[in-house]
């Protein structure tokens, strides 16, 4: 991962972090704002709502003192036979607008029942039973909620009672509204709100009893809560845009028995729908500002690593051997000052090449002259002993001339020959041809080179092992170069083991190419002459012009090849040639 | 002073007019008649009291079923051509809108249920025939616990059920046959004995108590509640559901006792009796039918009917509850 992906990366994650961070914050603090509202409408509503059912209340305790005084009923009470009354009841129930309605005699026996004709004579002794600390009395409250008995079950009613006297006679009128679908549709609810009703007449949920409602298994947990606690809750029921926030309040009868539960469902799709929306508007800021976001990190990760970059391209090109490469960069922070301290480390590195090249040249040239002068003053010395004794000879010995001559000549020219060699292999340093390509077998030339040294490695009592791998593949040399770094190697050897020893030469495949190893178990070498072996004209023994492994590896690296070695003194050397 | 005179004589003649009117038949006028039976079919009755009965005196011209009939007068009748031009009658007609065509002249004759007879108006001229029609509890033949049929006829008060419900029309009756029929009908009790039934009813399954006619269904209602105290289940069943007891009425259609109780077992699915020619006889057979409590008898009521003030020449029904309209007149218009 490079430098910019990193710094854009981390940019990014930043940007989506704080997006993320803020729109949650939005969120969170949008909905709990929103939540606050919905309850304090819900509440309002429920209010609305309470006062719904008190005044419906409040209607019916009217109509029933408006039957309890008229005529009809005025008339039934001073009669002395109710005989003849058991379906008037149902006549004012309807003119009244009740579901249901009783006429209740004195001693608690119905004259007439509304809602169940055929049960008069049966006694209604709730009216009639004097109030006590554990039930209360209906004259204390308007209206009340009841449990009615009917021919075709059980319902609920939002019942009063009255009184109608004549003289001292007295009848009671109960009369109420059955609290079902009819009454709750009739309930003036603002928009988004409904009602339903639980009526708890059996013993355990029944999800039947629910009126107003479509499931009942949903608002199950709540209406149980209530029936438990006896006392109002509230909870949010359905998920998405159908849930609804629902208060259920506890509806109790004249004992304190909770006769049903009343659920005021206030529909939470405004609130759903805004919620929706507001996240639906935070993804579209979020993503446009996260976009932005990485446009501008992006741009930024750019504008810093441009400098970054250029001072890496610039590393490069010095690695490559570029070293007069410099980076320009313009501005004055910490990139501009390592810049800076780049371009003046360059250029310090091309000042001290510069002085280093010069004083090598210097020392090769001093080596150059000191193996000259060391090679040339060796025939020379020769060549005036020889000129001397011709010429004293001359003086002194003149018919001995002709003899010294001859001998004087033959000695001048086998040293000017000598001389002459000297200069030969200087000048072969000095024009290394360019390889000539080819395939070959090093197997081929290692044999070939142990072949041609035999004698001479016999001679000195040196022992040869070769351990040449027989699948190696051929490469693409010169073989006469190689046969002349082969040979170099082997005269090194040779030299290195002066008292004998062994010379093992060895061929493998190594990385994509092929290795030539060439070790023997001379004196070895101490870490410095490693250092300069390959110098030219730089040479550990007392004889040789220093040329040997400079060639060597010049052949080496003409086949972009490599050479190394590995010694310790006392345990001798190995020579390491890969080449591919 | 002659002008007084004058005065007095000319009311003294129109009135001497009118009440030679009143009492002297005349043929004309239109008889209206409401009946709450709709008579469905396709065809009028052809036996049974009522529009069978005209048959004797007039013949159908118009017939609408569950709406209308018209009878006109036959010329040739045998007891001659009936004082009425025609009779319309109108079909499934409510007791309550009956009794309020009557009050308001719409109509001439209406049938009166126990309500309408209680509101009826001091003086309304009704007529009556003998108790006829015997409303009793029918159970199915797969009710086989005796105790259980025991408990219930046992369990209904019929006293309260006649006093109230029926207005204390007709009588309470244990038996099949009416008391003016048989002349035994009181032997059998009557009375209702909760504290038995209960004993009898000990571990009942719950029953179903079907009743067809609508005018009969807060009797049900109530002989349902009598059941429940007795600790039987007894729930009205709805409407074409099978039941197992129902609550059903029959009509006494002759007044030969044997004739009527054979008629009776025969309307109400029972069994046929063994044949009886002597009063005794009668009566061991109906006891032992009542015995299996098979049918509970409840109550025998007459066909009563109101009649507006202008017909004339009535009674127009027998004690059986059959029309007799040949005899009768419309009062002429007042002019």
């Amino acid at each position: 991962m490079t430098f910019r992906t990193r710094l854009l990366f981390i940019f990014t994650v930043a940007v989506v972090a704080s997006v993320g961070l803020v729109e949650w914050l939005v969120s969170a603090s949008t909905r709990e704002r929103f939540e606050r509202l919905e309850t304090q409408r819900s509440d309002a509503l429920v209010a609305q709502f309470r006062g719904e059912y008190e005044r419906r209340g409040q209607e019916v305790a009217r109509a029933v003192n408006g039957i309890a005084a008229s005529d009809t009923v005025v008339n039934i009470a001073a009669a002395t036979d109710y005989s003849s009354f058991y379906t008037d009841a149902s006549s004012l129930a309807a003119a009244h607008s009740l579901d249901l309605l009783e006429l209740v005699a004195a001693d608690g026996s119905i004259i007439s029942s509304a809602e169940w004709p055929a049960r008069f004579g049966y006694k209604e002794d709730w009216i009639t039973r004097r109030s006590d600390a554990a039930s209360a009395d209906w004259k204390t409250r308007g209206a009340f909620l009841r449990r009615e008995e009917l021919p075709d079950g059980v319902t609920l009613a939002l019942e009063a009672v009255g009184i109608a006297t004549a003289g001292d006679r007295v009848i009671y009128v109960a009369g109420g509204e059955r609290l079902d679908r009819a009454f709750l549709s009739t309930l003036a609810l603002p928009t988004g709100m409904r009602a339903m009703l639980y009526r708890n007449l059996q013993p355990q949920f029944t999800p039947s009893e629910l009126i107003g409602g479509t499931d009942a298994a949903p608002l199950r947990p709540l209406i149980e809560r209530v029936v438990r606690e006896k006392r109002e809750a509230s909870g949010i029921v359905g998920a998405g845009a159908a849930a609804e926030t629902v208060h259920a309040l506890p509806l109790t009868g004249l004992d304190d028995n909770l006769l049903g539960v009343l659920l005021v469902a206030s529909s939470r799709r405004e609130l759903v729908e805004m919620e929706a929306f507001l996240l639906r508007l935070g993804i579209i800021f979020a993503s446009a500002g996260i976009l932005l976001g990485i446009v501008l990190a992006w741009w930024a990760t750019a504008r810093i690593t441009r400098p970054v970059k250029r001072l890496a391209e610039s590393a490069r090109k010095v690695a490559a051997g570029n070293w007069s490469a410099t980076v320009e960069i313009a501005t004055k922070d910490e990139i501009g000052q390592l810049a800076l301290a780049f371009n003046r480390m360059t250029h310090e590195l091309v000042e001290q090449r510069e002085r280093l090249v010069q004083s090598e040249r210097v020392a090769a040239w001093r080596e150059l002259a000191r193996r000259l002068a060391h090679e040339l003053k060796n025939p020379l010395f020769p060549l005036q002993i020889t000129v001397e004794n011709m010429r004293r000879a001359r003086e002194q010995y003149p018919e001995q001339f002709d003899e010294v001559f001859r001998e004087g000549a033959s000695t001048l020219l086998a040293e000017l020959a000598n001389l002459k060699q000297i200069i030969s292999r200087f000048s072969d340093f000095a024009k290394m041809p360019a390889p000539a390509m080819q395939q070959v077998q090093l197997n081929d030339l290692a044999l070939e080179t142990v072949k041609l040294f035999a004698p001479q490695l016999s001679q000195a009592n040196i022992a040869v092992r070769t351990e040449l791998d027989p699948h190696l593949r051929p490469i693409m040399a010169d073989p006469e170069q190689l046969a002349r770094v082969l040979r170099n190697l082997t005269l090194n050897a040779i030299d290195a083991m002066p008292h004998g020893g062994a010379l093992t030469i060895r061929t493998m495949p190594h990385e994509s190419g092929v290795r030539l190893e060439v070790a023997d178990t001379g004196q070895g070498l101490t870490p410095e002459e490693c250092e300069r072996l390959f110098t030219p004209y730089y040479t550990t023994k007392t004889h040789g012009t220093g040329l040997g492994l400079a060639i060597v590896q010049s052949v080496v690296s003409d086949h972009h090849g490599r050479i190394s070695v590995v010694s310790e003194p006392g345990k001798g050397s190995s020579f390491r040639i890969d080449l591919s | 002073m002659w002008l007084r005179y004058l005065a007095g004589s000319i009311a003294a003649l129109m009135l001497a007019r009118c009440a030679g009117a009143a009492t002297r038949p005349r043929y004309g006028g239109i008889l209206r008649v409401e009946l709450h039976a709709p008579f469905e079919s396709s065809d009028p009755p052809q036996s049974g009291p009522g529009m069978a009965d005209l048959s004797h005196s007039f013949s159908m011209t118009v017939w609408e079923g569950g709406r209308r009939a018209v009878f006109a007068a036959d010329e040739n009748a045998a007891g001659g051509r009936p004082f009425l031009d025609s009779i319309e009658i109108q079909l499934a007609r409510p007791l309550r809108d009956q009794a309020l065509d009557l009050e308001t002249g719409r109509a001439d004759l209406v049938e009166l249920g126990p309500n309408e007879i209680r509101r009826a108006p001091a003086g309304r001229k009704t007529w009556s025939s003998q108790p006829v029609r015997i409303v009793a509890l029918v159970f199915s033949p797969h009710v086989e616990d005796a105790r259980i049929r025991e408990a219930l006829a046992l369990a209904v008060d019929r006293a309260t059920i006649w006093s109230v419900l029926l207005q204390r029309q007709g009588e309470v009756s244990a038996a099949l046959l009416p008391q003016w029929i048989s002349g035994y009908a009181f032997v059998f009790p009557a009375a209702a004995d909760l504290s038995r039934a209960r004993s009898l009813a000990a571990g009942a399954r719950p029953l179903t108590l079907g009743v067809t006619d609508p005018a009969l269904r807060t009797i049900a209602e109530r002989i349902s509640l009598n059941a429940r105290d007795a600790g039987i289940p007894l729930t009205i069943a709805a409407p074409g559901a099978s039941a197992d007891v129902q609550l059903t009425e029959a009509r006494v259609s002759s007044s030969d006792a044997a004739r009527s109780f054979a008629a009776l077992c025969a309307a109400f699915g029972l069994s046929e009796p063994s044949h009886a020619d002597t009063q005794e006889g009668l009566y061991a057979a109906e006891r032992a039918l009542l015995d299996e409590h098979r049918i509970i008898p409840l109550v025998h009521l007459p066909d009563v009917y109101g009649v507006s003030p202008r017909v004339k020449g009535g009674p127009g029904i027998t004690p059986l509850g059959e029309w007799r309209f040949g005899d009768l007149w419309i009062e002429a218009p007042r002019p």
